[in-house]
């Protein structure tokens, strides 16, 4: 792959949306054209090199652009929205919208990310080593589609509303996640290795989506009725998936544990599951 | 014409091989035995197009680390003479022996690049849970998209994969040995079956591996359509006047193999004959053919032996 690297000129209060931040913007272009490309600042429109400065080799196809952004990046907002292929590598902090709508390709933030992190995305893969804010993997306001594809992988904790009108997917957070996590979810895969705040599968529809608390889960909606404990053979190809695929190394000691089922959101009639540890 | 391979004489001929359809699926289960049992039960009475639905037998048993879940497992391969007719006897085989079967769960065996056509094998079988089964999704936009049904039975839940992939196969690849009493030749086609079994992509579908009775098309009676091998048969070998069983001969076996392409099944070919012939006791080995009229696949002996 070819190497770009991104160094932000400090922090800004101001945020920085810089969608062009992009394999798929930077393939094919010269050096000079992805430093002159636009990016809003506040509410002006000026050439990247004024707050980031480029360097390194550009890629012709964007599958083969690595992009590395070089330090604090939680004021840049939309890095790799819509991208399609290639790589993203945040070292540090990311801002919101990291990877919306992507379809594909894999974005590493070292650092947290803020807000909105993977909304609506149809592929591709990111990962947070850090935390993740609130609103990961969501639907827009308004949008009845959340995540229809693609994986989110956040090694520390997320805010409110994981995967909410999520419809394809997998999410995995080995930390906690907050209130609402898949909210109006219909479709779609949450995995929390931490603890689930309150009202997880709130108006949930089901449609194969379930949310496995892997570490139990404090309290859960009354409209969801617990149905049976059992040892569930399909969490067995998910976890190896985790294990092999993700890395998640703890992912094999979930196999063969007996796990609550219960069924809901029978508040909408709903039939989505959550699985509890 | 023949030749000597180990020191027994193989006849120069070809065994004649026509196409099917075929198929493979992994059955696993909380041990090895359960997977057995699903495999054993769904592969009964398909010896033969003759009068079964399909031809079908055990190709291996698939180790923990190799298998889709984790779990022990067998690979069963099942053959229909059309498409149709597979995806029939694959789906009332699989719904009676292996959606009853403890523990068990069903994965595609034929990835879809090496299929023709995929068969909804489990997207039919998912009515068995009258509106309760869950679809599972898997890898949708980052990784190969998969598509399984969660059955909820009595035990717990059948889990089974969406479709099994199928594509046209080679089957009646065979060869008879030809052994001075019937224990060294039994014992002869048993060493055969062994080193069959280690070649993947192809099954025995008959007992163990072995067609002890051999047939021939039509018979001295109207209402039957297949008889006796009668040129094959020892205990008439003076008595008919057209039989083909030499004079030290005294019991024939014969070994029938299919598979998903006329390589393996040579190589399987190839590699029973070599172990048959090792054995001892095994005096003469040639194969069935019907001069062309039958097949289009002609599988020389000789050329299986090649490599070996």
């Amino acid at each position: 792959m070819k190497k770009i690297v991104l160094t932000p000129r400090g922090f800004s209060s101001i945020p920085i949306v810089a969608e062009v931040i992009s394999p798929d913007v930077f393939a094919g272009k010269s050096l000079n054209e992805i430093r002159n490309l636009p990016i809003h600042y506040g509410n002006e429109t000026v050439p990247m090199k004024e707050y980031i400065h480029a360097q390194g080799k550009v890629a012709e196809k964007s599958g083969e652009q690595l992009i590395v952004i070089d330090g604090d990046a939680r004021h840049i907002k939309q890095i790799g929205t819509k991208m399609s292929a290639g790589r993203i590598v945040v070292q540090g902090f990311a801002g919101m919208h990291l990877g919306t709508q992507m379809s594909g390709g894999d974005i590493t933030v070292t650092g947290n990310v803020l807000d909105w992190a993977g909304a609506e995305m149809k592929g591709g893969l990111i990962r947070v080593l850090g935390d993740a804010g609130n609103l990961l993997g969501a639907a827009y306001r308004g949008s009845s589609e959340g995540m229809t594809g693609g994986c989110i992988v956040v090694t520390g904790s997320a805010g409110s509303e994981v995967g909410s009108f999520m419809r394809r997917g997998m999410i995995v957070v080995l930390g906690n996640t907050g209130d609402f996590t898949g909210v109006h979810m219909n479709g779609g895969e949450i995995f929390i290795f931490g603890k689930p705040g309150k009202r997880a599968g709130a108006q949930a529809m089901g449609n194969g989506g379930f949310i496995a608390c892997l570490n139990g889960a404090d309290e859960l909606l009354p409209t969801y009725r617990y149905e049976t404990t059992y040892v569930p053979t399909f969490m067995r190809i998910y976890m190896k998936q985790l294990y092999n695929k993700l890395g998640i190394t703890n992912a094999p000691q979930y196999i063969d544990v007996p796990m609550k089922r219960y069924r809901g959101d029978l508040a909408v009639g709903g039939t989505a599951e959550i699985l509890v540890l | 014409m023949s030749f000597k391979h180990n020191g027994v004489e193989i006849e120069n001929t070809f065994a004649e091989g026509f196409s099917m359809w075929g198929s493979r699926v992994i059955i696993t289960a909380s041990t090895q035995r359960w997977a057995d049992i699903a495999a054993i039960n769904m592969t009964g009475f398909a010896t033969s197009v003759i009068a079964c639905d399909c031809e079908a037998g055990i190709e291996s048993r698939i180790l923990p680390d190799d298998s889709p879940d984790g779990r022990p497992g067998t690979a069963v391969m099942v053959y229909g003479f059309s498409r149709g007719k597979l995806s029939e006897s694959m789906l009332s085989r699989m719904g009676q022996c292996v959606l009853t079967c403890p523990s068990t769960a069903v994965y595609n065996g034929l990835p879809e690049e090496s299929a023709d056509e995929m068969m909804d094998i489990g997207k039919s079988i998912r009515f068995f849970g009258d509106g309760y089964q869950v679809k599972m999704r898997l890898g949708d936009g980052w990784q190969q998209r998969q598509r399984f049904w969660r059955i909820p039975v009595m035990q717990g839940e059948f889990l089974v994969e969406e479709k099994i992939g199928a594509k046209k196969a080679v089957a009646g690849g065979n060869f008879l040995i030809m052994g001075d009493t019937e224990e060294n030749t039994l014992r002869a086609a048993e060493e055969a079956v062994d080193a069959i079994h280690q070649v993947p992509g192809v099954v025995t579908p008959f007992p163990g591996g072995l067609c002890r009775s051999g047939s021939k098309v039509g018979s001295a009676y109207k209402f039957l359509r297949a008889s006796t091998n009668t040129p094959y048969c020892p205990s008439i070998k003076n008595s008919f006047k057209d039989s083909k069983v030499p004079k030290d001969v005294n019991s024939v076996i014969e070994v029938v193999i299919n598979g998903f392409d006329e390589t393996s099944v040579m190589k399987a070919m190839g590699v029973g004959v070599d172990a048959a012939t090792k054995a001892g006791g095994v005096k003469w080995i040639t194969a069935v053919n019907f001069e062309g009229k039958l097949g289009k696949f002609k599988m020389s002996l000789k050329e299986s032996l090649k490599g070996v």
